[in-house]
């Protein structure tokens, strides 16, 4: 069964500017997923084509069931419950601690408070952050933010988890353990897409790796490396 | 929606103002200081609204006084004709010898020096409305028509001026208040949506985990209800307090032009209605900013 089923989309903007030019994309239930190439490549249209922060201006689009062609607004925060999100930055909210975080994303889809908390603490175990329940934030580390980040994204038990850059602002050991609790969290059935300019990770975890050059799919191989490296001669033309 | 999600709702407002307190303070401060602003206008036109329609009141009444050999029964015979002029409201009969007692007792010296009595029978005419005063004290003017009359006294000039007074007071008093209520609106707007600004990121993670648009915007407009509410109930006690001390002062003039009108504005329903455009801008105007800052996202 496909998660992900992206056949010939295109994003373009206002002025001639194509981000997606074309792109055609399966993913499988309960693959794990690395999206590389160049900045300013397109990985993160990709990837926001996906959650619909963005919508094809061409082709089809459809993601854990639903088909993001056709989505009405009001069902766009409903698609969004089947997604976990994971950003670069975090995203979490400076003002609320670590167990407010969580659980916000269970509250704001209308779950109880007996749910909420049973959820929060099963998530908070599998990212091993029971530790710090309380603490806002601040108060702990990056790598310490990330997890929680990615709990919140798993919360509800979604099918799909879309992480853009997890490791952009970590060091390299605590990218590792990012990375090996995404891995983990991908053991446990859920699809995993993860944009990455960490070669290191890529090359080590030898998963599918899908290369956009210059808004097109460049390469697509199920036990790939980084490769930029190697085929650094890489335009994107008549991939 | 479940009751707990309402508490969560009510309790993420709660937790907006509270987080956010200078940010709130901020949007109280403006909300109380523009609807001060509103309601003393508001307070002053009702008030001098009050006065000037007052004021013609005492302006509506004509004296009409009979030839002095007209004799008394030809004199109550007119009353019928008076009472049947169109707008004519109530018509008193007013003898000579009346007059002449009442003038003594207003004029003491004045009387001592007459030899007689110098005055006509008269009839005071009080009209339907002020307005008519000096259109009727025109037809009773005519000589054909009622040779009984020697003279007609009305304050003519002053009433048109009093009412034409009156009419500026309410159209000027009333667009400074709408023009005030309009300002209140965009102030309140955009204080509000710099809030929703300094919130765009909470914003953003609602949306992408998976909130709908109604339960991003409920904590908000609870947070914007709260300022106005909140606001417009410092701008009442502003308000009343300083009417009190207008009134207080206004008292002690005992000018004859500020007649002593009592105030049919109670503080009741000024609060009220300053309280209900509080809550009202409060509400529009975060539902504005959100619908747009929502749209941005």
């Amino acid at each position: 069964m496909a998660m992900i089923d992206i056949k010939r989309a295109s994003v373009r903007y206002q002025g001639g500017v194509t981000a997606l030019d074309c792109v055609d994309l399966c993913v499988r239930a309960g693959e794990f997923v690395f999206v590389v190439g160049p900045t300013g490549a397109g990985k993160s249209t990709l990837l926001k084509l996906l959650y619909r922060g963005e919508a094809a201006t061409e082709g089809y689009v459809s993601v854990a069931g639903s088909d993001l062609s056709t989505i009405s607004s009001a069902d766009i925060p409903l698609f969004r419950r089947k997604l976990g999100i994971v950003f670069q930055d975090y995203g979490l909210l400076p003002n609320k601690t670590v167990w407010e975080n969580i659980a916000f994303a269970l509250r704001v889809t209308g779950a109880g408070r007996t749910e909420t908390r049973a959820r929060v603490h099963a998530a908070l175990e599998m990212v091993g952050m029971t530790h710090r329940p309380d603490a806002t934030p601040s108060q702990i580390s990056g790598g310490e933010q990330q997890r929680v980040a990615i709990a919140r994204a798993i919360v509800n038990d979604p099918p799909l988890l879309i992480a853009d850059e997890p490791t952009g602002n970590l060091d390299p050991d605590t990218s590792m353990g990012i990375v090996q609790l995404l891995n983990y969290i991908n053991e446990r059935g859920t699809t995993v897409i993860v944009a990455t300019h960490d070669s290191m990770i890529v090359n080590m975890m030898q998963k599918r790796v899908v290369a956009v050059v210059a808004g097109k799919i460049a390469r697509d191989e199920m036990r790939g490396d980084y490769g930029f490296e190697r085929s650094s001669g890489y335009t994107g033309a008549g991939d | 929606m479940r009751p707990s999600s309402i508490l969560f709702l009510l309790q993420e407002g709660y937790l907006n103002i509270r987080r956010n307190g200078l940010m709130s303070i901020a949007a109280l401060g403006t909300v109380a200081v523009t609807l001060t602003i509103l309601g003393a206008s508001l307070w002053s036109v009702f008030r001098i609204n009050e006065i000037a329609q007052q004021q013609p009141q005492t302006f509506n009444e004509i004296d009409v006084f009979m030839r002095p050999e007209l004799l008394r029964d030809d004199a109550l015979d007119l009353k019928e004709r008076l009472t049947a002029v169109p707008h004519v409201g109530v018509v008193t009969f007013v003898s000579k010898e009346q007059a002449w007692k009442d003038l003594t007792s207003e004029e003491k010296t004045l009387t001592e020096a007459m030899p007689e009595d110098p005055l006509p029978d008269s009839y005071r005419i009080e009209t339907t409305e002020a307005r008519y005063v000096s259109e009727i004290a025109k037809a009773l003017r005519d000589k054909a028509k009622y040779p009984e009359i020697e003279h007609v006294t009305d304050a003519g000039a002053e009433v048109r001026m009093m009412l034409a007074f009156a009419r500026l007071i309410k159209v000027i008093g009333y667009g400074v208040a709408a023009a005030l209520f309009i300002a209140t609106m965009f102030i309140v707007y955009n204080t509000i949506r710099l809030t929703v600004f300094a919130r765009r990121r909470e914003i953003r993670i609602m949306q992408l985990v998976g909130a709908t648009s109604w339960f991003i915007r409920i904590p908000l407009l609870i947070e914007g209800l709260f300022h106005g509410v909140a606001g417009a109930t410092v701008a009442t006690f502003i308000v009343l307090l300083g009417a009190r001390q207008v009134a207080g002062f206004v008292d002690q003039i005992h000018s004859p032009l500020i007649p002593d009108v009592p105030s049919q504005a109670s503080p009741f329903t000024i609060s009220l209605l300053l309280i209900f455009i509080g809550a009202f801008v409060g509400l529009a105007g975060s539902h504005m900013s959100i619908r747009k800052y929502l749209k941005q996202i």
